[in-house]
């Protein structure tokens, strides 16, 4: 069994994985009880809030999955990819095992390797079982179908007819979109678990980082410099369901992520590299 | 060995066999951020087949010094090799070494055995040639070992530390403060382990603090106090430096006044029931000739060459140049 092979036992049995899955499926299944149980009414606005696409899923279950992705991207998706990034290589350190590891030998860019795919897989598995909890659950109250013209803000605006083939291809985008969209979260966490022996301490930093971008994010006095922030284009993929196109904020957004990826994981990788391991 | 190690070098090999030590440390030095020098132009070399203990108190740089030896920490001088190989981070040599550094830790919510696997294995190494009967003989946990390590003892912990380490027979053991946790019993059968271990072949350097350890498992000793290096040789020749005597007389007080007086006396002092003299060059019988020539009654008189002696010696000369 090579060093992965040791990763996917150690995550695999380990209690917080397990959780975190299990909120996956837990948090649809509540949503939609709720929604089934006390229909949402029409939202007013613009149109692309959370109440929309509560709103819409009552039209197709289809479209459960992408009000359940909104609503859990800005919070608890980052908590989670802040929670994987963070415990990457300071989990080991705490523990005490790092340095056995590192005297095995393990290569030290082989384990950050292993460590920081570790937390991508497992960020984007939890996304990926909330998403297919949703459709599940959507499709099974609401109905496996495309949706005609809706309007939405007091007849301002109109949702585009889709069929379910259309819906489905957006949800792909969508998730996929989402799930890059934390990539800064988990680069972040790691980075800052490279210097730490705090896997708490490390995630807690991602997850701040991701706060303190979405507090200065609604701040527009900032101006342009808020292009930059990683949470700036977090629901740009909305366009794919209320106006039927990617919009090209997608791209900036994907951009702005694999900068963020680049710059967290070359300092996490170099200071790793260069760290005299005293736990 | 360094050139001005005291009191004798270890054994060199034969002239015409090329030396090729297991470890070797040639003007070792790390300075930490704080400006702190935990480890101070320290250089040493350890033989194959020697069972070397690395002495020093609490701070002298042990534990830094086996880290730099195994990678872990980057030296701000100097240099380490192991087997003839250069030590950078994550070295492939290290692969021939087993190491148990500080209090053994684990994975806590995965098994013994399941420890010992991941460990093994996250190496590259297949599981099932790596001598796992013996290193469960190590350990001797029973059934304990199918338990989550989060349910072990201190001592149960460090006795899985010193498996992991013998996992795959290792030519080199570097173990540091191995008995940390373990009651007498098991500390006399880590003892016996290591001396089985040398026996084997392999070559063994450990850190302690407990000198009577050292004594009993070591062929080698290193003594560092404050980063430096104070001391190395064999620990015959370390302890034959250090000779003392122990004395019971029927007036103590008076006997010490008069020992004080004989040449090669360096110092006396009390040790209920009776006294411990220092000596250098002086002889057992001129001491008790001079009791009883003073008329103090001898009823005891034995001779000490103990490490913990050398030691103490050693650690005073050092303060006294230092200062």
């Amino acid at each position: 069994m090579s060093l992965v092979g040791t990763e996917v036992v150690k995550q695999g049995r380990r209690l917080r994985t397990w959780v975190v899955f299990g909120l996956m499926v837990a948090i649809p299944v509540i949503i939609t009880f709720a929604l089934w149980a006390n229909p949402p009414s029409q939202p007013g606005g613009e149109g692309g809030g959370g109440g929309d696409f509560f709103f819409l899923s009552r039209s197709s279950g289809l479209l459960l999955p992408a009000a359940v992705l909104l609503v859990a991207s800005r919070f608890l998706l980052i908590g989670v990819a802040a929670l994987f990034g963070g415990d990457t290589i300071a989990a080991e350190a705490s523990w005490g095992n790092l340095r056995s590891l590192l005297v095995r030998p393990v290569q030290r860019g082989r384990l950050v390797l292993v460590k920081l795919g570790a937390a991508t897989v497992l960020t984007a598995l939890s996304t990926l079982i909330l998403v297919l909890t949703a459709l599940i659950a959507g499709v099974i109250v609401w109905g496996w179908h495309g949706i005609a013209g809706v309007s939405l803000g007091f007849g301002f605006f109109r949702v585009p007819s889709q069929s379910a083939g259309l819906l489905l291809w957006h949800l792909v985008i969508a998730t996929a979109y989402v799930t890059w969209s934390l990539a800064a979260a988990v680069a972040f966490g790691f980075m800052v678990s490279t210097m730490s022996d705090a896997p708490i301490g490390a995630a807690a930093a991602a997850f701040g980082l991701y706060v303190v971008s979405a507090i200065l994010d609604a701040v527009s006095a900032i101006g342009s410099i808020r292009n930059g922030f990683p949470t700036h284009y977090s629901d740009a993929w909305q366009d794919l369901f209320i106006h039927n196109h990617a919009s090209f904020e997608m791209v900036l957004g994907s951009l702005v992520q694999l900068g963020y990826v680049v710059a967290f994981c070359a300092i996490g990788v170099w200071w790793f590299r260069r760290k005299d391991v005293m736990s | 060995m360094p050139p001005d190690a005291s009191p004798t070098p270890t054994a060199a090999p034969p002239a015409s066999v090329p030396a090729s030590p297991v470890v070797e440390v040639q003007s070792l030095s790390k300075r930490f951020d704080q400006n702190v020098l935990a480890v101070d132009d320290l250089t040493f070399t350890v033989e194959r087949g020697d069972v070397c203990g690395l002495l020093g108190p609490n701070g002298a740089g042990k534990t830094t010094t086996l880290r730099m030896l195994l990678g872990l920490i980057r030296p701000t001088g100097g240099g380490t090799r192991v087997f003839g190989e250069a030590i950078v981070p994550s070295a492939r040599v290290l692969a021939r070494v087993g190491a148990m550094i500080e209090q053994a830790a684990f994975v806590p919510y995965l098994t013994g055995l399941t420890n010992l696997r991941l460990h093994w294995e996250a190496g590259g190494g297949d599981f099932e040639k790596a001598d796992v009967e013996g290193a469960l003989a190590v350990a001797a946990l029973g059934d304990a070992i199918h338990r989550k390590v989060r349910t072990y003892s201190q001592g149960m912990r460090q006795r899985l530390g010193l498996a992991r380490a013998l996992l795959g027979q290792p030519e080199l053991l570097v173990l540091d403060e191995p008995t940390n946790g373990l009651d007498p019993q098991e500390m006399r059968a880590v003892r016996g382990l290591l001396r089985r271990v040398a026996d084997g072949g392999t070559t063994v350097l450990l850190s302690s603090h407990l000198l009577s350890e050292v004594e009993q498992v070591c062929t080698t000793a290193v003594v560092m106090d404050r980063g430096r290096l104070v001391a190395s040789g064999t620990v015959a020749d370390l302890m034959q430096a250090a000779v003392s005597a122990y004395l019971e007389v029927d007036d103590g007080e008076r006997a010490a006044r008069v020992l004080r007086e004989v040449p090669g006396v360096e110092g006396v002092a009390p040790e209920p029931p009776g006294l411990s003299v220092a000596m250098d060059g002086v002889e057992r019988w001129q001491l008790v000739d001079a009791l009883v020539h003073a008329g103090v009654k001898v009823t005891t008189v034995t001779s000490r060459h103990r490490l913990e002696d050398a030691f103490l010696g050693l650690l005073g000369e050092e303060t006294e140049r230092t200062s």
